[in-house]
């Protein structure tokens, strides 16, 4: 156990600092954001996840796969103009399902997940809190028993993307995807839960 | 200027793709969002298992998203409390005493093993709704297109099996 809290911010703070991925400021900056725009739309409450998982509200569904919709045209000519780069993860297939299928019946009963947790959390979920306490100890268990999951989490098919499949028609295919995306985003219900006075 | 107590899911949407522009390019971060390594980096760390290999493959992406998630605590408890003035401390859900039961103590012990099983998935898959889904799909990603599919339909699945009175 280590709970020295200068100890640990300090040599995460040096850790970041030797990454090409940032200052500490404008990671900040980009969590603030983050934190602002979840909890603004008030997506950050069991009542919304756990409401789409009960079927009752797609406020969720709806701002991810539009988001999704428009984030990936525009960072598909992002890349191409040479402003960003692809960061892909690898189809580790065992790991993939078995960690979906363990990750979404954790999220229907938690009711938010690792990013939308931390913004509940901060809006005074004292619920939630113990859900990050939980996450926190099983971090530290998959940490110590990673050695035996890494045999059950393959076989590793690579990283492959939908527009390298695509090749030389991949302007095309983008457009299509994100247009599609942002199709899903306006078909889904407009279903809402209805915030209850009490609860704000 | 009065400032709306609420977003909808469009402008939220919006903001957040503009959000995901930024932090890939190279005058943001040149990586994308993501929230549970971070979090699986602080279970490591604070349980003195940072010798071990998976703490070392993971220190860049779980410092990184250590910053990110102070971030977005602060953003949040900002957000909640100036602008649509939802802070307060509150143990059950209104959604969770309509459809599961009215105890603080079942609620705090579900929240816990919800929160242990949802990181131990997502590191077992390698991320999470922000790393695979929001990041991965918007890359074309077939890794994260594969887990948002199966989160989806099991999402679903348990909200059907495990709440009552739908």
């Amino acid at each position: 156990m280590n709970f020295n809290l200068i100890d640990f911010f300090s040599t995460t703070i040096d850790l970041v600092q030797k990454q090409d991925h940032g200052s500490i400021p404008l990671i900040l900056t980009i969590g603030f954001l983050f934190g602002l725009i979840i909890q603004w739309s008030r997506v950050d409450t069991f009542d919304k996840i756990a409401g789409f998982a009960m079927l009752k509200g797609f406020k969720v569904p709806k701002m991810l796969f539009l988001s999704i919709g428009i984030a990936s045209i525009g960072l598909f000519f992002m890349i191409k103009m040479g402003w960003a780069h692809y960061h892909i993860k690898p189809i580790m297939l065992g790991g993939l399902i078995l960690g979906g299928i363990i990750f979404a019946i954790g999220m229907a009963i938690l009711g938010l997940c690792p990013g939308t947790g931390p913004v509940a959390v901060s809006e005074g979920n004292i619920d939630v809190l113990t859900g990050l306490i939980g996450g926190i100890i099983a971090g530290a268990l998959f940490t110590y028993l990673y050695p035996d999951l890494k045999e059950i989490m393959g076989p590793d098919y690579g990283k492959l993307t939908l527009t390298q499949l695509f090749g030389e028609h991949a302007d095309w295919f983008i457009f299509l995807y994100g247009l599609a995306m942002v199709a899903i985003a306006f078909l889904l219900p407009n279903r809402e839960i209805e915030e209850e006075v009490g609860e704000v | 200027m009065q400032l709306p107590r609420r977003l909808g899911w469009i402008p939220g949407g919006i903001a957040l793709a503009l959000l995901i522009w930024f932090t890939f390019s190279q005058w943001g971060a040149n990586r994308p969002i993501g929230a549970s390594t971070g979090i699986a980096y602080m279970g490591a760390w604070f349980f003195g298992l940072t010798d071990t290999q998976y703490f070392q493959q993971i220190t860049k992406s779980g410092s990184w998203e250590v910053i990110f998630l102070i971030g977005v605590l602060m953003g949040g408890a900002f957000t909640s409390l100036f602008i649509t003035k939802t802070f307060k401390f509150r143990i059950i859900p209104p959604l969770w005493r309509k459809h599961k039961n009215n105890s603080p103590l079942s609620r705090l012990l579900w929240s816990f093993i919800g929160g242990f099983l949802v990181v131990f998935g997502a590191r077992l898959a390698g991320g999470c709704t922000s790393g695979h889904f929001l990041s991965g799909a918007t890359q074309t990603a077939v890794s994260g297109l594969i887990f948002g599919g199966v989160a989806i339909v099991v999402l679903i699945l348990t909200g059907r099996l495990f709440y009552k009175n739908l």
